[in-house]
């Protein structure tokens, strides 16, 4: 599987050729969690806990939301829509490689980046901003936690690939591209827990898939979950992995034949 | 010989969209959309050996890509069947896979923002090159290519032609037996384009590869290949010898002439006929059979200053093969080499068609 460490390494020179535009996006993610910080600790100032969470919970969960986003909400589909609209993809086609691992670990090397980044930034602001931090109890909190970050993971590629294969279809895969990130950034509670939501509203969404990526994880993590909830949790993520693992193969195999490696 | 290309009555139908102009049509096509079928190759059956460079010939438009796009794997054949090296290339087997390239002009595989060097071992990894026979062979590749210091730069930064050879020495890197080049010279500058082709001419010499090249530039085929098809409207019209286009489709030579007296239309007509006519010189396209005899009468009036006979040149044949294949379509396309009607007799079907 050289190949693909190739890839891997090819793929992360790349990003560090855009340092420019790495660093923006690092900017929003650090922009987010001070507004967040400062939009918590006002909310702290005069009660000892809001809507379930603890002060040092909540800014934990700003803290965490930013590695999780790093971690999982990065990628390089935005890539793949282009190569796919352009035809660049048959440079991929015909070569014997397989393009699903080629985009995974161009992913990864995303990934990578991007974790690298938000670990150093989140030390940064415990040190700076001297952040409650909330550490579980018990070990195998992190163990459970890292389980359903991995799970989300999954969930995210085999999701917005779906999506891509939009750009099979269409030239203007971008825009349900748009939609569904603003609408997975909410759904996912990146902006807020989902425990903002009425409690009917935050029912409906728990049984969503976005709220697998981002939210079920993080409650993990700051034990909030009982044996109960923590299954069921688990339950909805694996069960959406395994709609979209059929439902993202089929839609890409249908893609795949329904490319005409466009112009010329 | 053997035969390392094969296709048997290979067709290919698309459905592109209609979108109509405006808004009102893109409103229209938003909810009602429209397709066209296009028959973008009709029935082709060619079959090509080890170790010869073809040049695929046609104007924009009318099939070339396509072709290559069936062969390489990327589309599936809507009819008829077609084996390269006896694999089924829309199956895309690794086997098959690391046995053939594709080059496409206007689409690059080589990493934008990265120097060419990094794809290529890229590539390296992709196609399983050993290490040892990779390093030898990409400083050769880069040494016959006069690639040197620019496979250190950003792709990005090279100009168009330099792009080109490294994107062919990218695509040389598991040295292919079957190498398809789609306008391997589309927009580069004259010096560039005969760089490339003796590229491409000394690896088909000196590795037996077997190469596929499209183009509409009469050149690029004129250099490299001895045989050549003709490809219009997703149609074969000829297959052979490039020689032999020329008795194919250029009965007639162009004789040019000056005279010390103004020319007598009349006279001339009997001669040929009259391409160009400015007071004391004309060209005539003249039945090259009859060249001579008919000089003859030009000869004894003494008045000749200036003369000149040539072949028509090689774009004004294949024009003119494309304009007689318009006009003769109920002619099946294979039949045609043996058609070849004597130069007497020959109907000049391409007199009105000139400009």
């Amino acid at each position: 599987m050289k190949k693909y460490w190739q890839v891997f390494q090819i793929s992360l020179q790349q990003e560090l050729y855009y340092r420019a535009s790495f660093i923006m996006d690092r900017a929003r993610s650090i922009t987010i969690v001070i507004a967040f910080y400062a939009f918590w600790t006002a909310l702290f100032s005069d009660r000892a806990t809001l809507l379930g969470f603890s002060k040092s919970q909540m800014l934990t969960y700003v803290l965490g939301m930013n590695i999780l986003r790093a971690l999982i909400f990065s990628d390089k589909t935005w890539e793949m829509l282009r190569e796919i609209n352009m035809g660049r993809l048959s440079y991929y086609l015909i070569r014997p490689i397989s393009y699903i691992r080629y985009c995974l670990c161009r992913d990864m090397a995303d990934k990578c980046m991007h974790l690298v980044s938000s670990v150093l930034e989140v030390s940064f602001a415990l040190l700076i901003l001297n952040i409650p931090f909330y550490v579980p109890r018990d070990f195998l909190t992190v163990l459970t936690f890292l389980t359903a970050s991995a799970f989300a993971m999954l969930l995210y590629f085999l999701m917005t690939y779906a999506v891509g294969a939009l750009a099979f279809w269409t030239a203007e895969s971008m825009g349900p591209r748009f939609c569904f990130e603003l609408f997975l950034e909410f759904a996912a509670g990146a902006f807020f827990p989902l425990d903002v939501l009425p409690r009917s509203l935050k029912t409906a969404f728990e049984l969503l898939p976005f709220s697998s990526l981002l939210y079920f994880p993080l409650n993990i993590f700051l034990e909030r979950l009982d044996p109960e909830a923590l299954l069921r949790g688990f339950a909805i993520q694996i069960f959406w992995i395994g709609i979209f693992f059929y439902f993202t193969r089929a839609i890409w195999n249908k893609g795949l034949q329904a490319y005409c490696a466009e112009g010329g | 010989m053997i035969p390392v290309i094969e296709t048997r009555h290979l067709s290919k139908e698309y459905k592109i969209s209609i979108k109509q102009p405006g808004v009102k049509g893109v409103l229209r096509s938003f909810f009602k959309k429209e397709y066209r079928s296009v028959h973008a190759v009709k029935d082709l059956t060619i079959q090509i050996n080890k170790g010869e460079l073809v040049g695929f010939l046609g104007p924009n438009g009318a099939g070339k890509t396509t072709t290559l796009k069936l062969l390489s794997g990327l589309l599936y054949p809507t009819s008829g069947s077609l084996s390269i090296l006896g694999f089924i290339p829309s199956n895309r087997e690794r086997a098959f896979q690391k046995k053939f390239s594709m080059v496409m002009g206007q689409r690059t595989q080589l990493w934008w923002d990265l120097p060419a060097r990094e794809t290529f071992k890229l590539n390296q990894k992709i196609y399983e090159v050993p290490d040892s026979i990779y390093k030898k062979w990409v400083e050769e590749l880069i040494d016959l290519l006069d690639l040197k210091e620019l496979v250190e730069l950003p792709v990005k930064k090279l100009s168009l032609g330099e792009r080109m050879k490294a994107e062919l020495c990218c695509a040389l890197i598991h040295s292919p037996e079957i190498l398809l080049l789609d306008e391997p010279t589309l927009g580069l500058d004259l010096i560039m384009q005969k760089k490339l082709r003796s590229f491409i001419q000394s690896y088909n010499e000196k590795t037996g590869a077997t190469i596929l090249l499209t183009s509409h530039n009469m050149s690029d085929v004129e250099e490299l290949c001895k045989r050549v098809m003709i490809i219009d409207e997703g149609q074969l019209l000829f297959d052979g010898a490039l020689e032999k286009i020329v008795h194919h489709f250029a009965p007639d030579k162009v004789v040019t002439l000056s005279t010390s007296t103004p020319l007598v239309k009349e006279q001339l007509e009997k001669m040929g006929k009259i391409v160009a006519m400015n007071g004391k010189t004309a060209s005539i396209e003249v039945p090259r059979q009859a060249v001579m005899s008919r000089l003859q009468a030009l000869f004894s009036q003494g008045t000749l200053i200036d003369l000149s006979i040539e072949e028509m040149s090689i774009e004004e044949i294949i024009r003119r093969a494309f304009l007689k294949a318009s006009s003769l379509k109920e002619i099946e396309p294979r039949t045609k080499e043996s058609l070849e009607p004597s130069p007497e007799e020959k109907p000049n079907t391409s007199e009105r068609l000139l400009p």
